[in-house]
């Protein structure tokens, strides 16, 4: 199992250049002819946080309560994880297929073409933190030491997607219809995934449904560690009404870092032993 | 390091005829039917299921060039594509020892929004090349696809033919050290074909090992120096390079009695006074020499022709034009001074050779030996001739004088 893992990580290692060559060409494809340019970087997260918006205020005219600055901020740090997500997923569940006439002719390693897809998200994504480093001050964010828990974060999001992202681009290669189950989830995906709610407010068996997820505890962490400058080694609630609700769970993280890893070890290795099949099912 | 650059050992490749299952709803009974009955073994074939290849076992030695032959559908391509490791054999195995290039459909990796320089670069890294030789090869690439000044336009508005050119160009500058080649040296109009076929000679002389599947048998001949022959998936024969063309000949119904495998009793060697690659202006001449010699007594007959777009334009023998076979005694060399006047219309004339014995055996053969430019000249379209002479000489002695021939075409 883990000689499979060896030979793709060798592999892809020798290809590095491939692998930027590719990444280079989906961002080139995306700005080419575009109308709007690297505006379309910033649009999907704002609208995330736009959607998330109406959703929240509708909420607080029930509850009587009022909009606070620290919900957009909370809003649009989860909202540019959930994008890289959805964006990432949704170019690497194509991209066997969409490059069918290079897997059906010529040889190098097939991960190359799932993961450039994935750094193409990653620098459209990183346009957005960008954007997000800009605004969150306004917001009230302010710096904290917790910020030091972030790049682990985003890198247990970017293991994470890495993962599904190479077992979604070999399943629809063997399967036409996983790309349109892909599409469904992903759009329903986000009521799933604590982006307009916090898990708290499910109440203490809906937080804990909630954090199956494992985006639950990677994308929670980032909205505890940059907005509210929480550290996430210790468990954190709250009392609402005199209930003791759970916001954090240290073990949290731990089960999302252990998902991220399995789906990356995992994937790679079934995408190791099927992709002799690939030219010829594709 | 051993001499052998690709070892294969009796593959087999199984395909489906038919559609496959390809959404999850087909998969399912197909899993549970799997599941009751068992897995079966690779080798046995069910209902739907055909060979591909059977039992193919070769060996190419390091720096040969191996034609693989046969008819549409023998299983060529599906060979190639089990060499770059696209496919893998149903049963058997095989290893290869070097870098492998392939030249097969090598626009694939183009992206027509793309630039041509972008897309050197991408399909540069898509064969296999490193950047900074991408970057050192650059302008040889541009220079080579003859795209010049259009290489930030996007591939889209290329030409078909720009599109192959470039996408040859960068193919051919892989220097790899196993070359395979799947019928792309057809690319372009016949100056670039012209060059494809200098640089095919160009890899063989550096000791690139090449395996080439092509349909077109003179080029078979000119480049490889053994072959095999394919039918139905198995190797139907080997070895001697006349003797499998022969074979594809007969199999396909096409006999070409000539072709009977020959030990080489006589040698010939080629020149030309102004190298392989000449620009002339309509009228002059070219000088070509052969020169032969023969471990035995021979009665041979050195021919000559001319092609433009694949067809004879002018053909010529020794005996044609003296009325009897050159006689060489053991040992001596005889050379022939063939000079050729172009008067013909502008444009890319390919120079060949051959060498047959009295019973029409050939012995040597060579396609595109010279590539001849010919510019454009209006007096030329009230008359259009290829003149031949003549000159022998034995050891350095002129023995015969000039001989000539006139053909003329219509422009």
């Amino acid at each position: 199992m883990f000689a499979d893992i060896k030979d793709a990580t060798i592999e892809v290692w020798q290809h590095r250049e491939l692998l930027e060559q590719l990444t280079r060409r989906d961002i080139k494809l995306r700005y080419k002819q575009a109308a709007m340019g690297l505006a379309w970087a910033v649009f999907m997260p704002c609208l995330i946080v736009l959607s998330g918006l109406i959703v929240r205020y509708a909420m607080a005219q029930i509850s009587g309560a009022t909009l606070k600055q620290s919900d957009i901020a909370n809003i649009a740090v989860k909202g540019v994880g959930w994008a890289f997500f959805v964006g990432a997923l949704g170019f690497a569940t194509a991209s066997l297929v969409g490059n069918s006439n290079l897997v059906t002719k010529i040889y190098f390693p097939r991960e190359v073409l799932p993961l450039s897809s994935v750094g193409a998200q990653s620098f459209d994504t990183s346009i957005g933190l960008l954007t997000l480093i800009v605004v969150l001050p306004f917001l009230g964010v302010r710096l904290h030491p917790s910020l030091a828990w972030v790049p682990l974060l985003l890198l247990l999001l970017l293991l994470f997607t890495t993962g599904v992202s190479l077992f979604l681009s070999c399943a629809n290669l063997f399967f036409r219809d996983v790309k349109y189950i892909v599409q469904v989830v992903l759009m329903f995906g986000i009521f799933f995934t604590p982006i307009f709610f916090e898990p708290s407010m499910l109440g203490p068996r809906g937080a804990q449904l909630a954090m199956l997820n494992p985006l639950t505890g990677i994308l929670e962490g980032l909205r505890l560690t940059v907005v509210e400058g929480r550290s996430l080694l210790h468990p954190i609630s709250v009392v609402v009404k005199g209930v003791e609700r759970p916001v954090w769970e240290p073990l949290e993280l731990v089960y999302s870092a252990v998902c991220a890893v399995a789906a990356v070890l995992g994937s790679a290795m079934m995408f190791r032993r099927l992709q002799h099949l690939f030219a010829e099912y594709v | 390091m051993s001499d052998t650059a690709v070892l294969v050992d009796s593959v087999w490749k199984k395909f489906r005829r038919g559609e496959r299952h390809d959404s999850l709803r087909d998969l399912i009974p197909a899993a549970v039917g799997r599941l009751v009955r068992g897995p079966r073994p690779a080798s046995e074939l069910r209902e739907g299921d055909f060979w591909a290849l059977r039992d193919v076992s070769f060996e190419v030695k390091r720096g040969d060039a191996l034609g693989i032959i046969g008819h549409n559908g023998a299983g060529k391509s599906t060979l190639l594509k089990i060499l770059t490791k696209l496919l893998r054999p149903t049963l058997g195995s095989y290893v290869t020892h070097g870098r492998i290039g392939a030249l097969i459909e090598v626009t694939a990796g183009f992206h027509q929004d793309l630039t041509g320089r972008e897309n050197i670069f991408l399909n540069g890294a898509i064969i296999g090349m490193k950047r900074a030789d991408i970057q050192r090869r650059f302008d040889a690439i541009v220079d080579f696809s003859g795209v010049g000044e259009f290489i930030d336009t996007p591939v889209k508005r290329y030409s078909s033919g720009m599109n192959a050119r470039l996408g040859f160009s960068i193919a051919a500058h892989l220097e790899p050290e196993i070359l395979i080649i799947d019928e792309v040296l057809s690319v372009g109009d016949f100056t670039f074909q012209g060059k494809c076929i200098r640089w095919m000679q160009d890899v063989l002389e550096n000791g690139t090992t090449v395996i080439f599947v092509s349909h077109n048998m003179d080029a078979v001949l000119s480049l490889c120096n053994t072959a095999i022959l394919l039918n139905q998936g198995a190797i139907t024969a080997s070895g001697e390079l006349t003797n499998v063309v022969a074979e594809y000949y007969k199999s396909g119904g096409q006999w070409r009695p000539e072709l009977l495998a020959e030990p080489m009793a006589a040698t010939i060697d080629f020149s030309s006074s102004l190298g392989n690659q000449i620009v002339v202006n309509p009228g002059q001449r070219v000088e070509f020499t052969h020169t032969l010699t023969s471990s035995i007594e021979s009665e041979l007959t050195p021919g000559f022709f001319v092609r433009r777009g694949g067809k004879n334009v002018i053909e010529s023998t020794y005996a044609r034009m003296r009325g009897h076979p050159l006689h060489l005694r053991a040992g001596e060399v005889a050379s022939i001074d063939w000079s050729l006047s172009f008067n013909v219309p502008a444009g890319v004339y390919e120079v060949g050779y051959h060498i047959r014995d009295i019973e029409g055996r050939y012995h040597d053969h060579q396609n595109g030996a010279c590539i001849v430019t010919v510019g454009d000249d209006p007096r030329v379209k009230s008359e259009s001739y290829i003149g031949m002479k003549l000159d022998e000489r034995r050891d350095g002695e002129l023995v015969l004088g000039p001989a000539s021939q006139r053909t003329g075409r219509a422009p």
